[in-house]
């Protein structure tokens, strides 16, 4: 009797750990799993907004019933694990455990995001302080270096291999150095301080590490909670003065209107894109969407895969 | 004798003075311990009232009733609605802590009771390091686990059994990340319980002929009771305050009663969670009022558990 059952439960386990898919049949009555950011992810604004559904940036009650909320990476491990589901992921993160979408017929990938034909994208934006609002001049004068090195090759160079793609440029730093005597000085006594968007933390940290090298090593400090920051602890009164005011804040969004009043147009700009592709799991025959479908999907009207694969 | 009398007068006033001193320094240490707790609930406590009493800045008091008793979790945009509710969450928190209480403390027991009572000696320590080693893996790691080998293997048995699960997040997941994580505590603090039997109630039941699994199940399992309870209680008491581990396999739900176990969830603890890092203003605040539902969820368990002991618990038991 004890022998029957451990060779039953021997059996289930056996069978259970080499389920897999079947590859030939896709079954396209089954329910689709929609995946998710959850609401102060900055790749889900601009993940919502590209698609027409400005609505679900925010707001969870306007997506379909049973949606699952997951973070960058459980996204991509969801997407390898369940045939049935779809969600979104920043393109950098893109590998080959999952499948990504062409976005209304053009492939996701970083030439496609430079010549401007992939449509799914948001931008990656930086905040200065008002002139003069530094806590030196030294810092000051590193922010404006910082600011043109980001328009150079060797910037750009560093941003695509961060996952990012860069604005195009033609200068390289070796040209423009010369304009900023700063960078000559030994300024490891100077700390400079960026912050704003985690989605942009990995550039920035890149960025700055190449930088400090090439500018009399000052101190970069890094401190990134959020979009939300980029303003606030640059621009906004009551918090850029405080403790956990910065510098230079980063945005993955474009800033409102509300955060541009009483700034200059020269302190903010925009340093890269973060392409967003739409992924399902690999045995899914699904090769293109379009911005209506991801928004019939996000939002209910799609129910099933067999509305969205026709064959 | 004035100088004998005024001696011995000096000697019991240091003494007593050393008395004073030591029980004024004892006092002290208590109430910093003692003050963190007050100062920790207190300042969670006014946070948490905030979003009921104040305006929010023009979002409005949120209402209680609806807090507490409501099926979505926010109506509306974030930071610009009031319309918070947790009911359902609640519901989700204690039916997933009783589940998986209820898968671990048979499995927590009968291991403490085969570890104290029926293993050889060597494989009896050995196995006693071993769950000790398991009660201190930090929960973060369970959750990896989890979210690497038990979402898989949920999402592979329900589909074998033909429902199409979430990619595994689901109840039963959470369920048994908790399972496995509160089975090392029970074990550990039963085991000490059941070893901890008077002998002679073991001895006197074998001498009356009863066998050796009448005995342990009978006689020692009764007796261990009230210790067996208490790692019921830590254990439930871990289960209900697990935030990262089970967010990981939960999946988030943000809407709706539902007591389907391959359905995503949400508890107290994720919710808090999800989202901590980049919110502010009201969605911020609202959180500590989760914390104070929680710490409420988490004192009314563990009064009625108590008191299940105290009434359960008495009779032969030292």
């Amino acid at each position: 009797m004890k022998k029957l059952g451990l060779s039953f439960i021997l059996a289930v386990v056996l069978m259970l750990s080499a389920c897999t898919s079947n590859e030939e049949t896709f079954d396209t009555t089954s329910n689709i799993t929609v995946y998710t950011r959850d609401t102060t992810s900055g790749t889900r604004a601009g993940f919502m907004s590209t698609i027409d559904f400005p609505e679900a940036e925010t707001s969870d009650d306007v997506l379909v019933d049973g949606f699952v909320i997951k973070d960058n990476t459980g996204i991509m491990t969801a997407m390898a694990t369940d045939e049935f589901g779809i969600g979104y992921v920043s393109l950098s993160s893109l590998n080959d455990t999952i499948k990504g979408l062409n976005f209304n017929g053009v492939e996701p990938n970083v030439a496609n995001v430079i010549n401007n034909t992939y449509g799914l994208k948001r931008p990656f934006n930086w905040m200065l302080r008002d002139a003069g609002d530094y806590p030196s001049q030294a810092v000051e004068d590193l922010v404006n270096a910082f600011v043109a090195f980001l328009g150079t090759t060797d910037a750009g160079d560093i941003i695509a291999n961060n996952g990012a793609v860069a604005m195009p440029s033609t200068t390289t730093w070796d040209s423009i150095k010369a304009n900023y005597p700063i960078v000559n000085q030994d300024n490891s006594a100077v700390t400079v301080r960026f912050g704003g968007s985690d989605s942009i933390q990995k550039v920035a940290e890149a960025l700055t590490q190449a930088f400090t090298a090439k500018a009399g090593n000052f101190v970069a400090e890094h401190d990134h909670t959020g979009s939300g920051d980029a303003y606030k602890r640059t621009q906004d009164p009551a918090i850029k003065d405080t403790s956990v005011g910065k510098d230079v804040g980063f945005a993955s969004r474009y800033f409102k209107d509300s955060e541009k009043v009483g700034v200059d147009a020269s302190d903010y700009g925009q340093l890269a894109w973060d392409a967003i592709v739409a992924i399902v799991h690999l045995d899914n025959p699904l090769e293109n969407v379009t911005a209506e479908d991801l928004k019939k999907i996000y939002d209910g009207t799609y129910t099933t895969w067999s509305d969205l694969i026709t064959e | 004798m004035q100088y004998t009398k005024g001696l011995k007068k000096t000697k019991f006033q240091k003494n007593a003075l050393i008395d004073q001193v030591v029980k004024v320094g004892l006092f002290s240490f208590a109430l910093l311990s003692a003050s963190f707790i007050f100062i920790v609930i207190g300042v969670i406590l006014v946070k948490g009232a905030t979003p009921f009493f104040t305006d929010n800045n023009g979002l409005g008091a949120v209402n209680f009733f609806t807090f507490i008793t409501g099926d979505t979790w926010l109506t509306g945009s974030s930071f610009q609605s009031n319309l918070y509710s947790i009911g359902f969450i609640i519901v989700s928190t204690i039916f997933i802590a009783f589940l998986s209480l209820f898968l671990s403390f048979p499995v927590g027991v009968l291991t403490a009771l085969f570890i104290a009572k029926v293993a050889p000696k060597r494989l009896a320590n050995f196995l006693r390091t071993v769950v000790e080693m398991l009660a201190s893996i930090p929960s973060i790691i369970y959750g990896l686990f989890g979210a690497g080998i038990i979402l898989k293997f949920v999402y592979n048995a329900s589909a074998l059994i033909g429902y199409q699960s979430k990619g595994g997040n689901s109840i039963i997941a959470s369920v048994i990340v908790l399972a496995i994580m509160t089975i090392p505590t029970i074990a550990s603090i039963s085991e000490v319980a059941i070893r901890s039997v008077d002998k002679d109630l073991e001895h006197g039941s074998l001498a009356l002929g009863a066998s050796v699994t009448q005995t342990n199940f009978k006689v020692v399992l009764a007796a261990a009771k009230s210790g067996i309870f208490t790692s019921a209680i830590l254990g439930i008491g871990r289960v209900l305050g697990e935030a990262t581990a089970v967010s990981l396999v939960a999946g988030g739900r943000r809407s709706g009663y539902s007591f389907d176990i391959l359905d995503t969830t949400s508890t107290l603890t994720t919710i808090m969670l999800e989202g901590l890092k980049e919110t502010t203003g009201l969605d911020y605040d609202i959180r500590f009022s989760v914390g104070i539902i929680l710490m409420f969820v988490i004192l009314l368990t563990n009064l009625t558990l108590n008191a299940i002991k105290k009434k359960v618990g008495g009779i032969d038991v030292k």
